[in-house]
C-alpha cells in the first residue's frame, strides 16, 4: 500500500495545476494549428509538442539539467540556434530579383516601420493598467513587426529573455496568418486600376553580381553596423555558399539537415518557455495585440511606399508589391502574386515581390541590430 | 506619468533614428548594386543561333512533293 501511495505521489494526475493544463491545451492548439491547417507546421509543431513537455509536472525537463533546458541554454541563450537558421534562410535565398530591380529594398526599409511604430505602442500600452514595458521589452516585442522567426528569437534572447516565449509564438502564428492578414490590408490601401499594373520583365543577373552581393552586404554592415553582424554576418555567409558554386556540400547541408536539425530544437526550446509560470500573464495577451499591429503596420507602410514609387516610376510599379517588404520569405510574395492575379488574371507578380521580400529580410535585421546597438 | 511620457519621447527618438539608419543603409546598398551592376557586363545570352533551319526546312517541302510521296507510299503498302 504504501508503495502504491508513492506511486500515486509520483503521478502526474496528483500534480496537475490548472495552469499546466492551459498550457497543455495551448501546446494541443499549436499542433491543431500545424497539423490540421498546415500554419507553419515546421515550427509549430515542435514548439506546440514543446509546450506540452514543459508542462509536465515532475518530468524535470525544463529545469536544470533537463534536456528543454540544455537546449534553450546552449541554442537560445547564446543566440547560436536562430544565427544557424539565419545562415541557411541565407543558402536559401535567391537574390537575383532584388539585384536586378535594387529600387524594390526602398520597400523593405519602409515595411519595417511596423517595428518602429510597435516600439511606440509597446510604450505607451504603459498606460494601462497592468502592463510595465522597459523599452528593452518593447524593442523585442516590436521586431515582431519584421515577420522575421529567427530575428525575433535573436533579439529577444538577447532583450527580453522572459519574454521570449510568447514573442516566438505571435512571431511565428502572424507569419502563419500573412495570407489573412495582409489583403484586406492591401485591398484597402489600392485602387483596382493600381492592383492591375503589370511591371516589366526583370534582366538577367550575372553570377558575378550575386557573388559581390552579400560581400558587399556584410562589408557595409562592418562598418555602419556592426551591431547587426551577428545576424547579416551568418545570413551572407550561407548566400555566399549558395551563390559561390564552389561548396554545393556546404550550402546543401546549410539548406537541409542543418536547418532541420536546428529547427527541432529550436522549436522544442521555445516550446520550453510556454511554462505555465512564465506564458500565462497579462504581458503575453499585449504581446499578441501588438505584434498583430505590428504586422498591420509594416504591410501599410510598405504598400504605402511601394504607391510613392508607383507615381515617381509614373506608373511602372505595382504598389501591391510594397506589401512583400515584411520579410516572411516567400509566403508575402506569394500573397502578393495572388491578389495581383485576381486584379488581372495575366498579371504574374511572384518574382518583382520576391525582391522587396528578400529586401525585408535584410531590413529587418538592419533594425534589429540597431535596436541592439542602441539598447543592447 | 511623467517617465511614460519621457520613454514615449525617447521610443519616438529611437523610431526616427532607426527609419533613418534602415533606409541610409539600404540606400547605401542600392548605390552599391548599381555601381557593381555597371561592373558586370550582363550575362551573355547563351549562343542560340545557327541551329534551327532543320525543322523549318522540312515544312517547306513542296506539297506536292509531298503528296507524291505518301501515294507512293500507299501504293508499295497496298
Amino acid at each position: 500500500m504504501e508503495g502504491l501511495m508513492a506511486f500515486w505521489a509520483e503521478t502526474g494526475i496528483a500534480h496537475f495545476e490548472a495552469g499546466q493544463l492551459l498550457m497543455m491545451g495551448v501546446g494541443c492548439l499549436l499542433l491543431y494549428l500545424a497539423i490540421a491547417r498546415g500554419f507553419e507546421p515546421l515550427l509549430l509543431l515542435p514548439i506546440g509538442f514543446g509546450a506540452i513537455l514543459a508542462n509536465i509536472p515532475n518530468a524535470g525537463f525544463t529545469e536544470e539539467g533537463g534536456l528543454l533546458w540544455y537546449a534553450y541554454h546552449v541554442g537560445i541563450e547564446t543566440g547560436i540556434f536562430p544565427l544557424l537558421i539565419f545562415m541557411g534562410v541565407g543558402a536559401l535565398t535567391d537574390f537575383g530579383a532584388l539585384i536586378a530591380n535594387p529600387k524594390t529594398l526602398l520597400l523593405g526599409a519602409a515595411a519595417q516601420f511596423g517595428i518602429f511604430a510597435t516600439l511606440l505602442g509597446a510604450i505607451a500600452l504603459n498606460l494601462v493598467p497592468g502592463f510595465e514595458f522597459s523599452m528593452t521589452d518593447a524593442a523585442a516585442i516590436a521586431i515582431i513587426g519584421g515577420a522575421d522567426g529567427p530575428t525575433a528569437i535573436f533579439l529577444a534572447s538577447k532583450l527580453a529573455p522572459d519574454l521570449l516565449g510568447a514573442i516566438a509564438v505571435a512571431a511565428y502564428s502572424y507569419m502563419a496568418l500573412v495570407p489573412l492578414i495582409q489583403p484586406p490590408i492591401m485591398k484597402l490601401l489600392t485602387t483596382p486600376a493600381e492592383r492591375s499594373i503589370k511591371m516589366e520583365q526583370l534582366r538577367e543577373v550575372s553570377k558575378r553580381e550575386k557573388i559581390i552581393f552579400p560581400l558587399m552586404v556584410v562589408g557595409l554592415t562592418i562598418l555602419f553596423l556592426p551591431a547587426a553582424t551577428p545576424l547579416v554576418g551568418m545570413f551572407c555567409l550561407g548566400n555566399l555558399m549558395r551563390e559561390s558554386g564552389v561548396v554545393d556540400r556546404l550550402s546543401k547541408t546549410a539548406q537541409n539537415e542543418l536547418i532541420n536539425i536546428v529547427t527541432i530544437f529550436l522549436g522544442l526550446a521555445v516550446g520550453s518557455k510556454l511554462s505555465a509560470g512564465e506564458f500565462l500573464r497579462i504581458e503575453t495577451l499585449g504581446i499578441l495585440v501588438l505584434g498583430a499591429v505590428a504586422f498591420s503596420i509594416g504591410t501599410a507602410a510598405g504598400v504605402l511606399m511601394a504607391k510613392l514609387m508607383c507615381k515617381l516610376s509614373g506608373g511602372k510599379v505595382n504598389p501591391l508589391i510594397g506589401a512583400a517588404g515584411v520579410s516572411a520569405v516567400p509566403m508575402a510574395a506569394r500573397v502578393v502574386n495572388k491578389v495581383g492575379l485576381e486584379a488581372n488574371h495575366q498579371n504574374f507578380l511572384l518574382m518583382h515581390a520576391m525582391g522587396p521580400n528578400v529586401a525585408g529580410v535584410l531590413g529587418s535585421a538592419v533594425a534589429a541590430g540597431v535596436l541592439l546597438a542602441v539598447l543592447g | 506619468m511623467t517617465s511614460i511620457s519621457e520613454q514615449l519621447v525617447d521610443a519616438l527618438g529611437i523610431m526616427i533614428m532607426g527609419m533613418g539608419l534602415v533606409f541610409i543603409f539600404l540606400s547605401v546598398l542600392i548605390v552599391g548594386i548599381a555601381i557593381v551592376a555597371k561592373f558586370c557586363p550582363a550575362p551573355e545570352v547563351v549562343a542560340k543561333p545557327d541551329v534551327p533551319p532543320s525543322p523549318i526546312a522540312t515544312n517547306q517541302l513542296d506539297p506536292k512533293l509531298v503528296a507524291a510521296i505518301t501515294s507512293a507510299i500507299h501504293q508499295y503498302r497496298a
